[in-house]
């Protein structure tokens, strides 16, 4: 029988002003079409099996913290009736340009345990550039008042290889972040995404990728985050904390969820959820979405339901971007398959190209190997 | 129709110069067209035409025209194409007829392929009509193209009928020249039916749809006929003309233009130029045609080798409409199986690369272009090789003779040293310099084939601003010190990049090849070598870098499928890219290595 669904993704659509790298739909906040929001959430929240405390949620976004106490409190009500909560990990992506002391403290008393912190840079020209809502002082003020508010456990989102963003700065970024002795840190390059004024200035020819700069970027960010105590679990994340399982003990259990293969429930406009082997995605449009519910439908818009050898591709490729790679049982558990024999030609390749190794328990992707997640999990697809 | 109300002409002229638009404004005219179907080079009804805006077959189509003097006529026009590369089409059309309309832009003047098509018709003793086009241009120069007909072509100038086919000027004078200048077609005096079979198209109910020219007797549903040269009898099942659309009609008389069908499979089946003859009381031969020998070659590998048998079928519906065009299965090291095509002219090469990629869906790649060369082995035997993949060693050969040809070049004086210096990095010679008029001169040179086939006539092109043009004709062998050019990616010779050059120019094209290649090869997972060799020796070397790493994006809220989906598509990507030696190659790169 398919295990229990023990996470849930929340998405909040709704940001200040769209940042010029993202193509996320998102709105502008408003209090009316968030009440709305709230509802449809609640509702939907409503319909899922319940009757069982979630071990992870993460509410994301968007810019969640622009919800007001109401919402939230829709929100915590539709989980409690459920009886998901509390969840041993709470997270709520935080932008630093709208978090202050009082939402910190709020968002801590409701049992909200861990935040994301969207810092992105220290380095203001950078952030002007990403056309980030927030300055690098906002993001010291916000990391502290977290802390203030009783957060302990925090992640850190920092980008590189941004235009304009250079070795230096990212160094000062990097090397200030790693004194504030975040929990968690995540760092992620950016990317073009198409219809976003970046992808438009590229195509103009206003900006460059430079490969090169990205990469001794990454290098930086390996050796300096290694030497201040965070353990690396993933391509992009690194976490404090020994601990005896196979990651860091502040790792993020969501996350790894996602990487595994895992269930997880999904809410609110353009939200995921895999349940059963099938994965489904919300209307995107928030409008479309509040409709749906308020009609007492569901509100989904695409379902990518695939052959189950097609599904394990899908999960071999997305799980060896954990530095722990994949144990043998635990793949054939997630998708009924035997990873060694049904990827060995693929395998073998890998090993090959020196990225990574077959050990006795496990295939895991080596340093080398983890700087080309992307063109391993392309090996791993099967159609 | 009596044949003295029958007229059968060609349209010929350099191309562009309106060969075409002037056949729609004659089928506007006659009524053969309505006004409403009536579209810009409307007989240019393939997509590939229609696109690069050229014509590259030839289409027959039957008119009525009432003169001036009251009387019907039967009016058959066989619009030509003016490229180099499809001159074939343009004499199988001249044997069809009793005249010509050639064609002169008032622009641009007579040019080389003017010059071509002229003395083409002369050879069949057509009877010329000049038309200079484009008079409505505000640069057309009427009087200096008077004086080129003459100069060059020795053309009385008062025959010239001015025209705008585009604004529809001097339409009636053309149709009325036609009518009172063209002879009507003679019956033969033979005892019995005599056609010329000028040109072929395959339709999927009909079968092989041959066009013919009736020379002597008639031809009708029924008829127990035959082909000289295969000898093979047939019953016609249909005859009839176009309009430009094929249409039914109960016979064709002596004279007449049209098609027939006679439930033949393969084009194969019939030769171009034969004479159709009835089958019991057999006529002799008509004065056909000269065969087309194809002279560049190419080999086209599928990407995926299982799609072998589908090229192949695909080859042969290509062949069905395009008898120009041959092929036959080869092996390639680094490609697997394939097929050597042999094509008229590198734009038809393109033409039928492209119409596999696009009308039938095909992902192939094609090989460096060859000419054909004669080697002369040290036993005293001989060889034609068209793969440089089977160019023997070096001490197996005795001596290399390669194609030339006799290229004419028409250029305004100021460009002469720029012809001159073109012509000797082309290994030609001139062997005439000809003054045309007080502007421009005519250079007669013998090239090898091998160095005008890529970029000659775009050199030509670009040089005089778009005012030098050029023709060319096949002119013999040359001995010449050839060696073989071979690619290495990834330390393995991929066959398809090699080619045959002359010794002298081997180490610049090696380079140039090399970096246009290090410029298309994608970025691999390691870095990937290209060099170019003459026999085992390293003349050039460049690398395609590797990869460091891939990109570390963020994967929102757990949307797994999207993530995959971009893989997916960068997965699709590499397949339709061959590997070879490791290396992913896309199709671009073999087109591109032609512009090194
Ligand atoms: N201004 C002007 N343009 C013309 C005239 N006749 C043709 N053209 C233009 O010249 C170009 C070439 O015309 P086509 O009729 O395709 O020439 P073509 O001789 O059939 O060309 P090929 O078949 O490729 O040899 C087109 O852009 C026409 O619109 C004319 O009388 N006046
Ligand atoms: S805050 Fe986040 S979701 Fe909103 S526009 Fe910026 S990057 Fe996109
Ligand atoms: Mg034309």
């Amino acid at each position: 029988m398919e295990p229990a669904v023990s996470s849930l993704y929340v998405h909040v659509p709704f940001c200040v002003r769209k940042c010029r790298y993202c193509a996320f739909v998102s709105e502008a906040a408003d209090g009316a079409k968030m009440d709305r929001y709230a509802a449809a959430v609640a509702r939907e929240l409503g319909a899922l099996d319940g009757g069982r405390r979630l071990e992870t949620i993460y509410v994301g976004g968007g810019t969640p913290v622009l919800l007001e106490s109401r919402h939230w409190d829709r929100l915590v009500e539709a989980l409690d009736r459920k009886g998901m909560i509390p969840a041993a990990e709470w997270t709520v992506e935080g932008n630093p340009g709208a978090m202050d002391l009082a939402k910190a403290r709020r968002l801590r008393a409701l049992g909200i345990n861990r935040v994301s912190l969207g810092v992105q840079s220290l380095d203001d020209d950078v952030l002007a550039g990403l056309g980030r809502i927030h300055r690098a002082a906002d993001a010291r003020r916000a990391f502290d008042d977290l802390r203030r508010a009783g957060f302990e456990n925090v992640n850190i989102d920092l980008m590189f290889g941004v235009p304009g963003q250079t070795l230096e700065g990212w160094r000062r970024t990097l090397e200030e972040v790693l004194t504030w002795g975040s929990e968690h840190l995540a760092c992620y390059e950016v990317i073009y995404e198409e219809d976003t004024p970046l992808f438009r200035d590229r195509a103009a020819g206003r900006i460059r990728e430079d490969e090169d700069l990205a990469c001794d970027m990454y290098d930086l960010l390996l050796d300096r985050a290694g030497a201040a105590g965070l353990s690396q679990y993933e391509v992009a994340n690194w976490a404090r904390g020994g601990g005896a399982g196979e990651f860091p003990g502040r790792a993020c259990r969501h996350n790894i969820n996602y990487w595994r293969g895992g269930s997880y429930y999904g809410a609110g406009p353009a939200a995921c959820s895999h349940v059963g082997g099938v994965r489904r995605r919300n209307h995107r449009s928030l409008e479309r979405y509040c409709a749906a519910l308020e009609r007492g439908e569901q509100a989904m818009e695409e379902v990518d339901a695939l052959e189950p050898l097609a599904r394990a591709g899908e999960i071999a490729a997305f799980g060896l971007r954990l530095t722990s790679g994949w144990p043998y049982d635990l793949f054939r558990q997630a998708t009924g398959y035997d990873l060694r024999t049904e990827w060995r030609t693929e395998l073998e390749q890998i090993e090959r190209l020196g990225y990574g190794k077959r050990e006795a328990d496990r295939f895991r992707l080596n340093p080398a190997g983890l700087r080309m997640a992307d063109w391993v999990a392309e090996q791993m697809l099967r159609s | 129709m009596e044949t003295d109300h029958i007229r059968n002409f060609c349209i010929i002229a350099h191309i562009d110069h309106g060969k075409t638009t002037l056949s729609d404004r004659l089928l506007a005219r006659t009524g053969t067209i309505t006004e409403r179907e009536m579209q810009d080079q409307l007989l240019d009804s393939m997509d590939l035409e229609r696109e690069r805006g050229i014509t590259i077959k030839a289409h027959p189509v039957t008119m009525v025209y009432r003169a001036r003097n009251g009387e019907t006529y039967e009016l058959n026009l066989i619009d030509t194409p003016g490229h180099v590369d499809f001159t074939y089409e343009v004499s199988r059309s001249l044997a069809a007829c009793e005249g010509a309309l050639l064609i002169v832009d008032a622009a641009q003047g007579v040019e080389a392929q003017t010059v071509a098509n002229l003395h083409l018709a002369a050879k069949q003793n057509l009877e010329i009509i000049p038309v200079i086009n484009k008079i409505d241009l505000p640069h057309a120069n009427v009087e200096q193209t008077k004086a080129q007909l003459e100069d060059i072509l020795a053309i009385p100038a008062e025959n010239a009928i001015l025209a705008s086919a585009k604004e529809g000027i001097g339409i009636d004078e053309i149709l009325e020249a036609i009518v009172q200048r063209i002879p009507p077609p003679k019956p033969t005096g033979a005892p019995s039916l005599q056609a010329l079979v000028f040109d072929s198209y395959f339709d999927t109910f009909k079968g092989v749809v041959n066009h013919v020219r009736m020379f002597n007797g008639a031809l009708e549903r029924g008829l127990e006929v035959m082909l000289l040269h295969s000898g093979k009898s047939l019953e016609v099942k249909e005859v009839g003309s176009f309009n430009p659309k094929p249409y039914e009609r109960e016979q064709l008389g002596v004279g007449e233009t049209g098609y027939f069908t006679a439930n033949i499979k393969s084009p194969l089946d019939v030769k171009m130029g034969d004479t159709l003859t009835d089958a019991r009381h057999p006529s002799p031969q008509l004065h056909g045609f000269q065969e087309i020998h194809p002279m560049v070659f190419s080999g086209i590998y599928p990407i995926n080798t299982a799609d072998y048998e589908h090229l192949k079928t695909n080859l042969a519906k290509l062949q069905l409409n395009d008898s120009a065009f041959v092929y036959q299965a080869e092996t390639s090291v680094a490609l697997g199986f394939g097929f050597r095509c042999g094509f008229l002219g590198l734009l038809h090469l393109e033409i039928v690369q492209e119409r596999l990629r696009r009308e039938y869906g095909m992902d192939i790649i094609a090989t460096y272009p060859s000419v054909v060369y004669r080697v002369q082995m040290t036993d005293g035997t001989v060889k034609e090789i068209d793969n440089p993949a089977f160019l023997p060693e070096p001490n197996f050969i005795n001596q290399i003779e390669e194609p030339m040809v006799r290229a004419y070049i028409i250029c305004p004086n100021e460009y002469i040293g720029d012809m001159l210096n073109l012509l000797t990095e082309k290994r030609g010679t001139v062997l005439n310099t000809e003054t045309l008029d007080t502007r421009r001169v005519m250079m007669t040179s013998r090239v090898p084939l091998n160095e005008i086939v890529i970029d000659f006539h775009d050199r030509i092109k670009s040089l005089t601003r778009g005012y030098g043009s050029m023709d060319y004709e096949p002119d013999g062998l040359q001995v010449s010190d050839m060696v073989k050019l071979d690619i290495l990616v990834n330390s393995e010779p991929v066959d398809a990049f090699s080619c045959i050059v002359h010794r002298e120019k081997a180490e610049g094209r090696g380079r140039a090849l090399a970096a246009r290649l290090r410029d298309v090869i994608p970025r691999q997972q390691f870095a990937v070598p290209i060099q170019a060799a003459i026999g085992g020796k390293i003349i050039a070397r460049e690398t395609v870098r590797a990869f460091r790493k891939d990109v570390t994006a963020k994967c929102y809220g757990g949307d797994i499928t999207r993530k995959r989906k971009l893989l997916e598509k960068q997965k699709e990507g590499k397949k339709r890219m061959k590997s070879i030696g490791a290396v992913n190659i896309p199709q671009e790169a073999f087109i591109e290595v032609l512009k090194a």
